[in-house]
């Protein structure tokens, strides 16, 4: 490799610095701030050094259960909401990877087209059954949204993982006598284990974060943790924001040390998913 | 391995198909009926033919939804691909740390709409938020979001490419790394600049990749609705409605169904006009760069 000059290495060096500026700032200021006693968090100019406290914390455990609520309410939707999603995909996904007829590939165009209608537009109808089906505010319609909404880029992603899988094995275990269930499960998923993680990436992500259906389908008994610190936005002038960004930290905590762990999966299914589907 | 018939395979890919004709398929297909119509919440439908639509068009609050959301996608999503075509050629040209640095442009992915709007609340608050206090000290104009309508769209903007960027980013740099190496040394050979190479190798084979990033956010950010929602409800007054926004004050604030539906088609339709754009002229330029 050539030696770069000088003046280019200072230039990266500001470009890089910029990037992590832009990316991290936001993320590490909510953060501290969560971390500063009261009056420090609107000091001007704001304190980089101060004695760290968990007051906010405290105090959101104390004054804010419903928020410890939500996280309950997230978590099993979330979890509800993945296992479904990465389930049906999975399954499907190997029926398009292994097999080619005029009407798969075009129902394989159909799951395409899905993805781009707009998640709003099906609330309308969706709504009033809801509510006469006397399933709002509960958790399983928010599984079974997020899941939805998300099989389409699934199965998608599971066919191109499952295509990187040599046929011969399949064609191996057949002979061995196996059924097409038991291929799949001892054969196809533990190879296809990447695009399952990245599938579970884009889920777990949504799922934990989502607000919309949220909003629209979930009263009190099934609120989501999104929902209760959007509410506390709304009550900002009653809420203090040492409580809010503590709120925050606690939401965005582990969802954000998720992303960091499977970084790989991630960045393996947004590159997939944007070239095959 | 002989394809089996059809009705063996759809034990495995019923779930899937159920699933999204149940929750998203026959529910939109009947959002047709319901924009034909006249109703609200819990009430018998009038047929009213295309009424709803024609209405909805002419709706000078929908417009100026549509108009704010044209703006935002049209800015939010160039400024986006621009600075994540400059990150992914930064990143390919050689960094230490690249796997550290790789994880923290991704940090944002994580992170909810809500969260968001919490952080660049904060960031820009007018009396203590960092970002202003740094504007002041530069004499720079601040962002008085929520007051004025154009800064708040800027700072709806902002939050939406600080959120969507490493998307944008990912696509480009995987597509980069997968242009050979030699060509770049060939080009060198040849006695290329460095600026020539990019615009004869980089660029005309990242095409395809930065059309799909295109599209892809074009038809995300054009149902743009939480960050908006959340920051300012549209207002003050409407001024920063986007048509997310409208669609849902139309149902839940106002229980008018009829134009609600009427505005949910608009945005199918212009996501399906997008997406059939594209596909166009990607099918034209793999057509033109076989011959």
């Amino acid at each position: 490799m050539r030696t770069r000059s000088l003046p280019i290495s200072i230039g990266k060096a500001f470009a890089v610095a910029a990037i992590l500026l832009w990316s991290l700032f936001p993320i590490a200021f909510i953060v501290m701030s969560s971390l500063k006693p009261g009056r420090d968090i609107f000091a001007v100019p704001p304190k980089y050094i101060f004695t760290p406290t968990f007051q906010h914390y405290a105090s959101l455990w104390s004054e804010w259960g419903v928020f410890f609520n939500g996280l309950f309410n997230s978590t099993v939707i979330t979890a509800g909401a993945t296992v479904l999603a990465v389930t049906v995909s999975t399954c499907a996904g190997y029926v398009y990877s292994r097999n080619s007829s005029r009407f798969l590939n075009a129902s394989v165009m159909f799951l395409i087209i899905v993805r781009l209608i707009p998640p709003i537009v099906v609330t309308l109808p969706l709504f009033p059954i809801i509510n006469a089906m006397n399933l709002n505010d509960t958790h399983i319609v928010l599984m079974v949204l997020y899941a939805t909404f998300f099989v389409s880029l699934g199965t998608v992603l599971m066919r191109t993982f499952i295509d990187q899988i040599p046929r011969e094995l399949d064609e191996a275990a057949q002979i061995d006598g196996a059924g097409r269930l038991t291929i799949l499960r001892r054969v196809i998923v533990p190879l296809a284990a990447p695009g399952i993680l990245a599938v579970a990436v884009f889920v777990v992500v949504f799922a934990w974060n989502e607000y919309l259906f949220a909003f629209i389908f979930t009263a009190t008994r099934a609120k989501t943790a999104p929902l209760v610190i959007s509410e506390m936005i709304g009550s900002i002038d009653g809420v203090d924001w040492g409580i809010l960004f503590a709120a925050s930290t606690v939401q965005l905590a582990p969802v954000l040390l998720f992303v960091i762990f499977m970084n790989r999966y991630l960045v393996a299914g947004l590159t997939a998913g944007a070239t095959k589907g | 391995m002989r394809t089996r018939s059809l009705s063996q395979l759809m034990p495995l890919i019923a779930p899937v198909h159920i699933l999204i004709l149940s929750v998203i398929v026959i529910p939109s297909l009947y959002v047709i009926w319901l924009s034909l119509g006249q109703s609200s919440f819990g009430q018998a439908q009038t047929f009213v033919g295309l009424q709803n639509y024609y209405n909805v068009l002419t709706d000078p609050a929908f417009r100026s939804a549509l108009w704010n959301t044209v703006i935002l996608v049209v800015v939010a999503v160039h400024v986006e691909l621009a600075i994540g075509l400059g990150m992914a050629l930064l990143f390919a040209s050689g960094l230490p740390f690249r796997r550290f640095l790789l994880v923290a442009v991704l940090a944002p992915y994580a992170v909810s709409e809500v969260i968001a709007v919490v952080m660049w609340r904060f960031l820009f608050d007018p009396d203590a938020g960092p970002v202003t206090l740094v504007l002041k000290a530069l004499g720079l104009p601040i962002l008085d979001w929520s007051f004025e309508p154009t800064h708040a769209m800027i700072l709806i903007a902002l939050l939406t490419i600080w959120l969507h960027l490493p998307f944008t980013f990912i696509i480009l740099y995987a597509a980069r790394l997968a242009i050979p190496a030699d060509l770049y040394e060939a080009a060198r050979i040849d006695g290329a600049t460095p600026f020539q190479s990019f615009r004869r190798v980089t660029m005309p084979l990242l095409g395809p990749a930065i059309i799909v990033a295109l599209l892809f956010r074009y038809i995300f950010a054009f149902r743009i609705f939480s960050e908006v929602w959340l920051l300012t409800q549209g207002g003050p007054a409407r001024s920063t409605e986007v048509v997310a926004v409208y669609l849902y004050q139309e149902a839940f604030s106002f229980n008018a169904f009829g134009t609600a539906a009427a505005t949910a088609w608009i945005m199918v339709i212009v996501s399906l006009l997008l997406a059939a754009g594209y596909v166009f002229i990607l099918r034209k330029q793999g057509a033109a760069n076989a011959h």
